[in-house]
Formats: C-alpha cells, structure tokens, sequence
C-alpha cells in the first residue's frame, strides 16, 4: 500500500494483539428462529435502542442512534448544487458516506474507505432514495455523513435509521418513515470469537447455513425499500427470516415516530 | 431510447400473456454462446455471449499470503471493467458505479464457504495461499449484465487449471514453493455449489427474467438472487424503489428455480465442452 | 430579527455586543465554556474519551497493535496521534483525504505530546529491538464549533490515562507470543498538558475559548498549552500582535484553567476505574 503523506504513519507492519489470545472468548447465547417466533411479542427481539435528535450542532440535520453496543452519529447538510455536472435535472440526489471510525471495531480501521463500507454506503443510498421525495430538490444534492463510532452489529441498519430521523430533522421532504434491521445466522455450534455481536437479531441455523441478512422498510405502504443478503440460505428459510426482520422493523418505526415527535415539541417550545 | 406510453402497454400486455415480444414466454432466456479457454495467458478463462451482450472472464493465480483472520483460507477478487465500447453510457467514468456494484454483488455472492471454498486455496496455513484474480472485462451491452457475468465467471472457474504443488521447503522465514514442472499436471476447481445469478424484473403483475433493453424500461422492480440448489447466496434489489413483501417472496421463489434450471444447464454444457475439446476460435 | 441579523453583518453583530462587554452566548470576555469528559465509552477500543466544550465535540480512541520497533530507536514503541476532520462535523471539509487544516492540526497536537513527553515512550517497548507496541490514537471531530485544539488535546490525555495494554509473554527464539487478556496494565502518563485557545478581536478584545464564529471574525488566534505549572508551547499562527503584557495575562488565566482541567480528567478517569 503506498504510504499516506498526510498523516503521521508508523511502522510498516503491526498486527492486533486479539490474534494471539492464550483463552478463547466465551460464546454469546443464540436462540434458533423458532424461539425468537414462539415468541409473540416480537418487538422485544431486537436489541435496545436509543435514538436522539440534534447532536450536531454545525449540520442542519444529526442524530445519534445506540443499537445494543453500537453507536453511530449521521449527518445531513443543505442541499447542495449537484458537483460536475451541466445539464439540469429534474430529480434531486442523495449522496451517502458510511464510514467505521479506525477504533470502532475489534480491528483497527484504516482512514481511508475500505470495500465493506464502500458497499454500505451504496446500500444505505439505494434504501434512503426511496424515502426522500427527490423530485421536490430538483438538480441539488443532499449530503448524509455516517460515522460508526462502535461496532457491535447492525451498524449498517443503525446508519439507516439514524440517517432518516436526521433527514426530517434537516426538513428534507419524504415519504414516510424508514427502519431497518439486521439478522445474523450463525452456524449453531461455531462462532468465530472476533465476530461477537450483540447489537443484532442473531438466530442459529443449521450447521452449513449461515449469513446476514439486512432489509429496510418504509411503513405507511409497507414497503421493503431495500434487501441485501450474504451467506448460503435455503430459499423457503430465507423467507421465514425475511418475516421476522419485516416485524421487528414495525416495531422499531414506534421509537422513530416517538424520536420525532419529542424533536417537534422541543422545536415548538 | 425512451419508449412511448402506447409501446409500454404493449410490453405490458405481451408479459401478461406469456408472450414477449421477441415470442419468448416470461421464463425464458434468449440464446447463450459459451467457450472457454479463450486466453492463453490466463489460468482459465470464459466467453460468454448472450443476444448482444458480450462478457469474458479470465482467472489468473498468484501466491499470496492469506489474511491474518483467516489464515486458512485463500483469496478470491472480482474485477469488472466496462469498456467504452460496451455502451455509450460508459463512456468516460460513466461504467463506473456499475462496475462497483458488478463487482460488489459477485464478491458477496461467493462469500460463503458453502458456495465457493477458499480453504481449498490454502497452501501452507498462515503462510501462503492462492489468490484468485477475476477479471471481467465487458465487450458489449445488451442488458442483463449479472445474469451472463455469474455464468461466465462459473465457465471460467471451471475452466481453471490450479498447478499442482509439489513441495514445500520451509528454512526460517523462507518458504519455498516447488511447483509441478508438468503444465498437464493441475488441479480443478470444485465449482459445483458457485452461484448463478438471476435479474428478476417485476412488469405489471408478474416476473420475467433476462429482460430486453426496452423491457429493462417498462420494469416497476428489479431484483438480483444468487442462487445454486435451492440456497440463496446473495440477493440484492437495483436501482432505487421498493417492493411489498409478498413481491419479494414471489421473487424469491422464481429466481430460485430459474438458478436451477440455469445451473443445470450450465453444468451440462461445461461437461460437454470438456469431452468434445474442439478448437473454436474467439467470436467465431 | 436577530439571527437575520447575524448573517447579514456578522462583524457589527458580534462589535455590537462587545461594545457592552458581553458575548453573544452569554459569557464575559475571559469565561470559558462547560467541559464535559466521558472516558472508556467505546468498547473496542483500547482506550476512549469524548469531550465536548460547549458544543464542540471531539472523540478519542486508541487501538494497540503489536510491531517491530524502527531500527534506529529499537528502545521505543510508538505513539501516533491522527485528528480528522470530517465531512460530519462541518459543511466546511469535505470528504477524501486529510485537508491542510488537519494536517496542521494532528503535527501541533503530535509535536505537543512529544515536547511535553507525556508518555514515555520506552515504556511501550516490550523487548528491545524485537517487539513494541503501537498506539494508533484517532481523534475525530464531532462537532466543530471553535477551540478545537484545546478539546483535542482533552480528549488525547484522558483517552491515554484510560488505556490498558494486556500482558504479553515473548518467546523470541522461538516467535511466539502469548496475550494474557486477564491481567491488563494501565499505561504511565506522567504529565498533563492542557491547551487553551484565545482569539484576539478588532486587534485589542481578548477572547478567551472562542466559538467558531468567533474564530471565523477574530483577527488572530493563539493557542497555549502548559502542563501543571510549566509552559509547554504557544501557537500563535500569525494575525494582530499582542503585548508582553497581553501574552503573560493569557498565559497565567492557561495555568488556571489548567489546573481545573486537570482534576477533571482525573476525576473523570478515576470514577471510571472503580
């Protein structure tokens, strides 16, 4: 990798430290998909979330958002002319940053965009693009910065429901209300101890089948604004999967829609 | 070229009727070509034509040493390059997030070990390991690009010829790899569970896939699924838009059973290509 | 009508205030602005603070990673403060690699550290000339509402007393090393520099912790940085000359709130290590 002139660098070459553990981490307890959907209150299956308004007080539309351990701040800006660009459109654009900051995860980050949040960003676009009325900001880009400052699951997710409250914080038109989940499949009796996550629905699957998958939703409609799956699932398992997360969306849409509201009052008052 | 208000309907009307507009029914894909071993200088190689679109796939091997989290797997890259002759709209920077996404999409498709295993790709623990390059370079286009992409990609790794390696000399820090002199004496790679993917678009009430440019254009949704056996590997919606859940299920379950029928085609045809061995050369 | 008229005619706005000894937000000349300090609140890191002052917010955290010390000085580890400042904290950056502004920033804030000798850097060497530690300290800014430095260097110090290093067993004849993750040291910071930001306005108002307004107008900033009683570096990047006087008055009101500041982090650090 060529050396970055703009920071300060050190050695060539170092390794975490977590690599050479003398014990192995203890395992977190995960219930299979049957448990999580015996159990008819669905809303308590995703992990705690704290969801604030206004934390930046530069941008004209932030929030903070805590998933179980994970913390993520979202920025969005004013619309801005659209960069290099000449004729006119008559749709708006949104663009995205999702960034890790270097101390968010178990392994340090490097600055600069690595692939993983290269694809997050375009996945939080392709999902946040449905729920702004583009139309209504005719050749102007809205600019929407995530930074993960700790990752323990459903960062990605996280950004996008942080990154919807800041958007009607900034006043941008949209259509409705987006949520997002996470689900991790593990396999029942392995996991690897550097991926320990607690901030997501986890369920075992069967031993050879495991992955991630993440929807956003919009509610007004129902609609499912954006999916994207990784791991090796049998179709009729990834349907049942797919139910569960649309549900715990729903009952995520309540603490979005309570986060709004105590924003208008305090707007009010 | 934008399509008008009445041509659209008639796009429409055709898919409700099982009938497209080139006669094929909703389920069908038009003609492929395949060859494989195309280039000689690359490891394994595919070209794969389907109506107009024109991909070709090369795999090139390199040791490499494998990442310290995961040290008994190999490495595996996707490289997509859209080429300005492929489509006016690439021309420039314009192929570029198309590319991305391309590329993106294929790397999350063969993510799983239950789809492609890397630790097959592993030399010497911690040590050494192969890396696969995959380069996909795009001739022309014709719509449907990850559809004919996944299915080269596949014909190329089938293709791929891993040489042997005979010994491994380990003297301090040093390690080094003796490889079979034999250009014959290579290893094949298991391919059997690598994923298909299939673009599912969503015109009126129903799914087709393999949609032409103009059908790319009356299309309310489009998905991508990754899929061999019943087992999806990636699904991935394009463009902006939304979907209900039971269209989702609904795609779902058709992308699955076009990857099977997809894959097995494929299978068989690759087994055919390796028995017959005739020379066919580049375009024909 | 008053916030028109703050973005109509900035320079009148704040003059017209100033004119009756008052800032905008309230405070006299020499206030300083609330700190508030929060150490050890992300988890995956080694150690962590975030600071905010007034509303400028700066976050902290250091990831340890094992290495081979340079050759030259095989007796040392390392310590690598980077700030960034991204697109989040304000329209003004962009995105993409590190403007001028940062760059200035993370050498003044490195230079710091190195000239007070806060950490001693033999101490993160675990066996000469074979293993070291690295300690990538990343400050990103939050939140950029003026005196950056002085929340930068907050957040570094009470980032660094948090941080604890596991135990390492090095067999070198043999290259294997061992993490004792159970018994985790605290690292050794033997002194407390604390920075502190003036704006001088109109080449005569001394203003003490400046918001960034203030920073934008004002015709000369200047940064002290004095760890207990000692003076430690002044930066004063060019802009409206002071008086001796002037200097020696901003010096001792930095000893003070040097003092001040450094309770807080001990505090702040030894609550957490209970």
């Amino acid at each position: 990798m060529p050396l970055d002139h703009k920071r300060l660098n050190g050695p060539e070459e170092s390794v975490p430290y977590e690599l050479f553990l003398r014990h192995k981490q203890e395992t977190v307890e995960i219930k299979t998909l049957d448990e999580v959907t015996k159990d008819s209150d669905i809303s308590r299956e995703h992990p705690k979330i704290y969801l604030k308004t206004g934390t930046v007080s530069q941008a004209k539309g932030s929030a903070y958002i805590e998933i179980g351990e994970t913390k993520i701040i979202v920025t969005v800006f004013d619309p801005k002319e659209i960069p290099n660009k000449q004729d006119y459109s008559l749709k708006g654009e949104i663009s995205c940053e999702f960034k890790y900051a270097p101390f968010s995860c178990t392994k340090r980050r490097l600055h600069q965009q690595d692939n993983e949040e290269k694809r997050n960003s375009l996945i939080m676009k392709k999902a946040l693009e449905s729920a702004v009325c583009l139309h209504e900001i005719p050749n102007f880009q809205v600019a929407i910065h995530s930074l993960v400052l700790q990752n323990d699951g459903s960062a990605l997710s996280g950004a996008i429901i942080a990154a919807g409250v800041a958007l009607a914080e900034a006043g941008v038109p949209m259509f409705d209300i987006i949520t997002s989940m996470t689900l991790e499949i593990c396999r029942s009796n392995e996991i690897d101890s550097l991926r320990k996550m607690t901030g997501q629905i986890q369920v075992a699957g069967e031993k050879s089948h495991y992955g991630t998958i993440i929807i956003s939703k919009l509610h007004a409609n129902e609609q499912i604004c954006q999916v994207h799956q990784t791991g090796f699932i049998p179709g009729d398992q990834l349907k049942n999967y797919i139910t569960v997360l649309s549900k715990s969306c729903d009952s995520i849409a309540a603490i979005v829609k309570k986060c709004l509201l105590k924003e208008v009052v305090n707007h009010i008052k | 070229m934008p399509l008008s208000e009445a041509e659209k309907t008639f796009i429409l009307h055709g898919v409700d009727e099982n009938f497209r507009q080139d006669g094929r029914d909703r389920e069908a894909y038009r003609p492929m070509e395949l060859e494989t071993g195309t280039v000689q200088h690359a490891f394994g190689s595919a070209h794969l034509r389907l109506a107009n679109t024109d991909v070709l796939v090369a795999v090139k091997l390199e040791i490499d040493a494998p990442f310290p989290e995961t040290p008994h797997e190999g490495k595996l890259e996707f490289f997509v390059d859209c080429s300005a002759n492929a489509t006016p709209d690439f021309e420039g920077r314009g192929g570029e997030d198309l590319a991305v996404e391309l590329a993106n999409t294929l790397a999350s498709a063969y993510q799983s070990r239950q789809a492609f295993d890397l630790r097959k790709m592993c030399i010497l623990k911690g040590k050494k390991c192969w890396k696969l390059y995959v380069d996909i370079l795009i001739l022309e286009c014709g719509g449907n690009l990850f559809d004919a992409t996944s299915l080269a990609i596949k014909a190329a790794l089938h293709n791929t010829q891993i040489p042997k390696i005979k010994a491994v000399n380990i003297d301090g820090d040093n390690i080094e790899i003796e490889v079979s002199d034999s250009v014959s004496d290579c290893e094949k790679i298991n391919i059997e569970n690598a994923p298909v993917l299939v673009t599912l678009c969503k015109i009126g009430q129903h799914c087709i896939v393999d949609p032409s440019l103009s059908e790319e254009q009356c299309t309310v949704g489009s998905m991508v699924v990754a899929a061999t056996k019943n087992c999806v590997s990636t699904i991935s919606l394009l463009g902006s838009g939304s979907l209900h859940q039971d269209t989702l299920f609904q795609f779902l379950d058709f992308g699955c059973k076009i990857a099977n029928r997809l894959n097995e085609a494929l299978m068989e045809t690759l087994a055919n290509i390796s028995v017959t061995n005739e020379n066919v050369g580049f375009l024909k | 009508m008053a916030e028109e008229f703050k973005s109509l005619h900035p320079l009148k706005y704040y003059r017209d205030y100033y004119s009756h000894d008052i800032r905008p937000d309230g405070r006299e000349f020499t206030d300083f602005r609330p700190v508030i300090v929060n150490v050890d609140s992300i988890k995956t890191a080694n150690g962590s603070a975030v600071v905010k002052i007034g509303r400028t917010t700066v976050i902290c955290g250091v990831k340890a990673e094992l290495c081979k010390p340079k050759p030259d000085l095989p007796r040392q580890g390392f310590l690598l403060p980077n700030l960034e400042l991204p697109a989040l904290c304000s329209s003004k950056f962009k995105s993409g690699p590190p403007s001028h502004e940062a760059q200035a920033l993370t050498q003044l804030i490195a230079d710091i550290i190195e000239n007070s000798k806060c950490i001693n850097l033999e101490d993160l060497c675990i066996l000469t000339d074979k293993l070291a530690w690295v300690l990538y300290a990343d400050l990103i800014c939050l939140d950029y509402d003026g005196s950056l430095v002085d929340a930068c260097m907050i957040a570094l110090i009470s980032c660094l007393k948090s941080v604890k290093l596991p135990e390492i067993d090095y067999d070198p004849a043999l290259d294997i090393k061992q993490v004792n993750i159970e018994n985790m040291r605290p690292l050794k910071v033997h002194f407390t520099p604390v920075a502190t930001t003036f704006a001088v306005f109109d080449d005569k108002i001394i203003l003490a912790d400046p918001v960034i307004e203030e920073e934008n107008l004002c015709t000369g900033v200047l940064t002290i940085v004095v760890s207990g009683d000692e003076l430690c570096c002044v930066h004063k990047p060019g802009g409206s000359p002071l008086s001796e006087e002037e200097l020696m008055d901003c010096i001792e009101k930095s000893k003070k709130r040097a003092k001040s500041i450094k309770k807080l982090i001990d505090k702040a650090v030894r609550e957490e290590n209970k």
